[in-house]
């Protein structure tokens, strides 16, 4: 991990803050007493109206891991929620279809007004170098106005964060609520804040799907939202199999990383490879050396295996960066602008013009944003 | 129903707030029979010493606040100057009369020879002496939000149950049987102050002052 | 540096809300005003990051909008259980009564200050000194050297930063704002010189605004500038940095700061 990784702090030993909460989560988590724990909580909600939970979902290994393990271990109604940002590929549109169908499950689908989205990328990308502002929030405020609008107060969502980085640590018990909105959601800016910068092209209505619910709304309902990864342990490559021979999930190839080992991995995303992309020219690292390090944590891979394969996979200009371009009416000159202006210390900005091209996926030329382009 | 003791001194918004946000009903009050009735009482506050002794007589509140509190022994929540006017003698601007409840003497925060700021503001670790159910369920050195020039010097450390370190030790909370006060500020601590709050909501003095 | 390490007392990180007319406004130099968002979901955010406090200034000129100021501490005051400051042509004691009975802490003077020095003294007595901010704008003059500035960067009034620091304890203030015009929005680093200037001559803290670019200024500030607060918040609005990664990397200083 480089120095300009989010929340990075390195104690004594030089063993990082991230890591070290790994080995508590692999060491001292009583993860027997966590099971029961969940158990008796489950039951409060058990049988109580319409559904026993809410489930929010994007089709990816995370979120298809929770609602098979909710279902078939647990017992549990749910009600699947599935916030679309508008990117979805055809392999995770494929896998949704089958997993639903297999798991027995009511599925709610929401799409926010493309016009609108268009408005807030672009914003997004002025102000923070990112380009899925709406995603990050429609991910996390959606299900929950879907909470209040079904009377449904359960709401079980899949890994918590501190598996990855340190905003929260794994001794505390991560609630999915508000303060974790604001803390890494919502890149500081909320949908009042949008308004302003889209000086009245948009209204608060129009951003209603990325607004997070008022506390009393919630309270009205007796909300809970809560992270399966806080009661059992967090694996994915393991889930992953299991939702791969369960529900004949499938992974996909994604922009800047090896298919081979990391088939399972975001692949839900079509603009994965531009944010990505964005990160690394911000903070000189990418996908890559996440999951490498992801890998180096639980004992999977050594420190000089995962050098390489960054040397191999990071640094490449995705080939995706095409279509988002085209969305938007942006020249790759202004973009690349933009993006630099973001660049983190003590990071050097690159030279965006000798960044060499990546392949293309097989499925970009039949991305529905084709058609979406107006 | 919590009251909150207004006698014109203190952000008494944020410490109605903080209660109504942990579901608690407070009411802020200046009414001496209001505080007589009350269930717990809290005196917050900020500013000198002897302009807070001066409100509180002049509007019989002091005498309510001896009802309550040392009478019928209902559970008590001094906060900064709340704290500060439980000793029998503050420094402030000249000697001033306290309540007495707490013996001890206020007076000015002794660091300036070690090179260090007044007031003592900011964000301190608040170390724990004496386990008590106020801070139960927060880790230990939790940081609270500290504003004050002045401190509670106390005659009887055993009242002392948390100090925090500045130059010297700053008594940060005192309890005696149901009379609990903090130098710092709750209302304005995020999560630990929060969580405190929630506590005194919840607690049962197990001894109660003669 | 030792006498930071020693202290138990955490450095504070303070991002500044400017407002004009009830949104949330970024200036350069006290110019050149562009919207940077809604001043109570902002302050949230802060919250939720656990920034050590929030400042809140006001620079909309009329009386008719005063109310903006209060009616948005309030508004924040009812989540966000934080120190709050307000300031922002707080002129009377009345309308320091107004604010903090609104929810603030500390009240923010600057030009009120300067034009009525006695005022600083008034709200001492009544609130207590650790209520009271006298916050100092300064830019440097044609002669080269610093000067105090007041109604927003536009009147000069003749007076030395220091100076006027020193006169400011001695009335009572309990802490001081120190803002540097010809650096604030620029993001090219603190005055730590002048910065230091002053935190040395006075015996109540110095909180460092104007400059900060990225969070190494921000350490800066507190080691080089001898601040013992710094704010900031250009960084916050046109970066991705945020105040859990500004802590982080204070820490990584060996700067005590909140976890």
């Amino acid at each position: 991990m480089l120095e300009t990784q989010d929340m990075i702090s390195f104690d004594a030993e030089g063993v990082c803050a991230t890591c070290r909460q790994i080995e508590y989560k692999q060491t001292k988590i009583d993860w027997d007493e966590r099971l029961k724990e969940f158990g008796t909580l489950l039951d409060q909600y058990r049988g109580q109206g319409p559904y026993d939970c809410i489930v929010p979902f994007s089709g990816g290994k995370d979120s298809t891991y929770t609602a098979w393990a909710l279902v078939k271990k647990f017992n549990l109604k749910p009600l699947i929620v599935n916030y679309d940002h508008g990117f979805y590929r055809p392999t995770v549109l494929e896998n949704t279809e089958r997993a639903v169908k297999k798991l027995g499950v009511d599925f709610l689908k929401f799409k926010g007004d493309w016009q609108t989205v268009k408005k807030l990328m672009r914003v997004s990308l002025e102000r923070k170098g990112d380009i899925m502002w709406h995603s990050h929030c429609g991910i996390y405020a959606y299900p929950m106005h879907m909470a209040i609008m079904h009377k449904v107060p359960l709401i079980i969502w899949g890994e918590p964060t501190s598996e990855y980085v340190s905003y929260y640590s794994y001794e505390e018990n991560e609630q999915v609520d508000e303060k974790r909105f604001n803390r890494v959601v919502n890149l500081g800016m909320n949908a009042e804040d949008m308004v302003g910068f889209l000086d009245g092209s948009v209204t608060a209505r129009d951003l209603f799907p990325y607004t997070y619910p008022n506390l009393a709304d919630l309270r009205s309902i007796g909300y809970r939202s809560i992270c399966l990864g806080n009661y059992i342990p967090w694996d994915t490559r393991k889930q992953s199999e299991i939702i791969r021979d369960e529900l004949g999930w499938k992974g996909d190839r994604v922009e800047g990383i090896p298919f081979e080992r990391y088939w399972y991995e975001k692949v839900e995303d079509a603009f994965q490879g531009i944010q990505d992309y964005l990160k690394w020219i911000k903070r000189g690292m990418s996908r890559m050396t996440h999951l490498a390090s992801i890998d180096i944590r639980n004992g999977r891979m050594t420190r000089e295996e995962g050098l390489k394969m960054i040397e191999q996979y990071e640094g490449f200009r995705p080939a995706s960066l095409d279509v988002f371009l085209k969305a938007m009416g942006m020249t790759e000159d202004e973009f690349n602008e933009i993006a630099l202006r973001h660049v983190v210390s003590p990071q050097v900005p690159p030279d965006l013009k000798t960044v060499p091209r990546g392949p293309e996926l097989w499925d970009q030329k039949l991305w529905t944003i084709n058609n979406d382009i107006a | 129903m919590i009251a909150i003791v207004d006698y014109g001194l203190g952000n008494l918004f944020s410490v109605a707030k903080a209660f109504e946000m942990l579901g608690a009903e407070a009411r802020i009050t200046g009414s001496p029979d209001e505080i007589r009735r009350a269930d717990r009482v809290v005196l917050p506050g900020v500013g000198a010493f002897g302009d807070g002794m001066d409100h509180l007589r002049a509007n019989g509140l002091d005498a309510a606040l001896h009802d309550a509190v040392i009478r019928d022994q209902k559970p008590f929540l001094g906060i900064c100057l709340g704290l500060q006017l439980l000793a029998d003698v503050g420094e402030e601007y000249g000697e001033h009369r306290g309540l007495g409840w707490i013996p001890g003497r206020v007076r000015k925060l002794n660091v300036e020879s070690v090179g260090l700021k007044v007031p003592h503001i900011g964000w301190n670790d608040v170390a724990v002496s004496r386990e008590n159910p106020l801070f139960r369920g927060l880790k230990a050195n939790a940081d609270f939000y500290f504003v004050h020039s002045y401190m509670l010097d106390c005659a009887e450390p055993i009242n002392v149950v948390a100090t925090a370190s500045y130059g010297e030790a700053v008594t940060a909370a005192i309890l005696r049987g149901n009379i609990f006060a903090t130098q710092f500020h709750p209302e304005k601590s995020q999560d630990n102050g929060l969580k405190l709050l929630e506590n005194f909501i919840a607690w049962t003095p197990s001894a109660t002052v003669c | 540096m030792d006498a930071v390490r020693n202290r138990m007392l955490k450095a504070r990180l303070i991002p500044t809300v400017l407002l004009l007319d009830g949104r949330m406004i970024k200036t350069k130099q006290f110019d050149a005003f562009r919207d940077v968002g809604n001043p109570t979901t902002v302050a949230k955010v802060y919250d939720a990051q656990r920034a050590d406090e929030l400042i809140f200034l006001d620079i909309t000129a009329t009386t008719e909008h005063r109310h903006f100021l209060f009616d948005i501490v309030s508004a924040v005051a009812n989540e966000c259980f934080m120190p709050l400051t307000g300031g922002g042509g707080i002129r009377t004691v009345e309308q320091a009564c107004q604010l903090l009975n609104s929810g603030a802490d500390k009240v923010a003077i600057n030009t009120g200050a300067v034009e009525h020095p006695a005022f600083i003294v008034e709200l001492a007595k009544k609130f207590g000194a650790s209520t009271v901010v006298v916050s100092i704008d300064y830019k440097r003059n044609a002669e080269g050297r610093n000067e105090v500035y007041t109604h927003r960067g536009r009147q000069p009034t003749g007076l030395d930063p220091v100076v006027w620091a020193k006169d400011a304890e001695a009335r009572g203030a309990g802490e001081i704002l120190l803002t540097c015009v010809d650096r604030e929005g620029m993001m090219n680093g603190y005055d730590l010189e002048t910065i230091r200037a002053v935190a040395d001559a006075v015996t109540i803290p110095v909180i460092a605004s104007g400059g900060v670019g990225t969070v190494q200024d921000l350490a800066d500030g507190i080691v080089e500038g001898h601040a013992s607060a710094v704010a900031a918040a250009s960084i916050f609005h046109f970066t991705d940095q945020s105040i859990f990664k500004a802590h982080c990397h204070m820490l990584e200083q060996g700067i005590p700061v909140r976890k």
